[in-house]
């Protein structure tokens, strides 16, 4: 037993002398640099270097597109439904040049980027202030709704069909994480009352927010 | 007498290894990235719909090895990502030519070098290229890399 005991000891030793042995790593610190980048689309958008899936990449547009109707006036306030049409011309996505959308419809799309895993973006639709005749008069957006689609999609929209809130802050959809989202609004005024003649206008401002 | 036994044919096949086929850590203490930090930028500024959440870096790595252990013996000598966070990374390199250039992904490890061992100390840069999946990117990690040598 005390020979047992010993050749033990003596095989432990060798081996914290192996264990010891040179055996070092290099080590390579990695970090994600911006990891957070949002990026969202209401009517026409830039890019430079062609589309998303040939390289291309965003850039800021501050064009402020139209929706608008003429509702003729043997039609003011019957309740039927008014299409309304945009000055955008943009039907094509960016993400890859599809013919998306159609004429006279609004592309509204864009994308989250993160890292973390804290929940979706959201497109908010602020369209608290009224339209405005200039003298006084003024329609709410409640008077406007829209329809949602997109060319080739099946199933439903990221950012579906409505009607605005009038209020500060409507969601208007979600756009989860690591994903590209959009559609294509046809608006309708729903002529549901009868204001003092005259060209209303108003500002709609849609924000995404990301968490 | 069965015990020891055992504790002899251990002893003896622990001291052995040395001697024959047998994997080894390459002693790289002296390996030292350029770069303290390597910043991972999406490849794709926006999400694709094949889904590449794909996050890339680049960093130059000055490799020291020390190879006197195992001078003037056939090996071959290797590259190794453990398994480790944050999950699957790829790592690719290219070499001013005493390495051979190649990938490695977590949990593998891919050959650099075969033939004799003709100098105590290889010293070699790597242009490495790591990418990382996104979504799971949301803390900064310590890659360990580590050589390994199988000798003959």
């Amino acid at each position: 037993m005390r020979s047992a005991a010993r050749l033990g000891h003596w095989v432990g030793a060798v081996a914290c002398a192996l264990a010891a042995a040179p055996a070092a790593a290099f080590t390579t610190n990695i970090t994600a640099a911006n990891p957070r980048t949002i990026y969202l689309q209401v009517g026409v958008g830039s890019f430079t270097g062609g589309n998303y899936n040939s390289g291309g990449t965003p850039q800021a547009n501050p064009t402020v597109n139209l929706v608008s109707v003429a509702v003729p006036t043997a039609a003011v306030g019957n309740s039927a439904a008014q299409a309304m049409a945009t000055n955008t011309g943009a039907t094509n996505s960016f993400y890859d040049g599809f013919a998306f959308c159609n004429a006279n419809q609004l592309y509204v799309g864009g994308f989250y980027r993160s890292t973390t895993n804290t929940g979706a973006a959201t497109v908010t639709a602020n369209s608290a202030t009224p339209l405005s005749n200039g003298s006084g008069q003024t329609l709410p957006f409640t008077q406007i709704r829209w329809t949602s689609s997109g060319n080739g999609d099946t199933g439903a929209q990221p950012f579906p069909a409505g009607t605005f809130t009038g209020t500060a802050s409507q969601t208007i959809g979600p756009i989860a994480r690591n994903q590209w989202a959009e559609s294509c609004f046809s608006f309708s005024y729903l002529n549901t009352t009868t204001p003092a003649a005259g060209t209303y206008t108003g500002t709609v401002t849609y924000t995404l927010s990301a968490p | 007498m069965r015990p020891l036994a055992a504790l002899i044919a251990a002893a003896l096949a622990f001291v052995a290894l040395p001697a024959g086929a047998a994997t080894y850590r390459v002693d790289d203490g002296a390996t030292q990235p350029y770069e303290s930090a390597v910043a991972l930028r999406w490849r794709s500024v926006a999400p694709t719909r094949g889904g590449d959440d794909t996050m890339e870096g680049a960093t130059t790595v000055q490799v020291r090895l020390n190879l006197a252990p195992w001078l003037n013996r056939q090996g071959r000598i290797y590259l190794a990502l453990p398994e480790q966070p944050p999950g699957k990374v790829v790592a690719r390199w290219t070499t001013q030519g005493r390495l051979l250039p190649g990938q490695v992904g977590t949990g593998q490890r891919t050959l650099v070098y075969a033939g004799p061992i003709t100098t105590p100390l290889l010293a070699e840069t790597l242009a490495l290229r790591i990418e990382a999946d996104g979504n799971r990117m949301a803390a900064s990690y310590r890659l360990n890399f580590h050589f390994e040598i199988d000798v003959d």
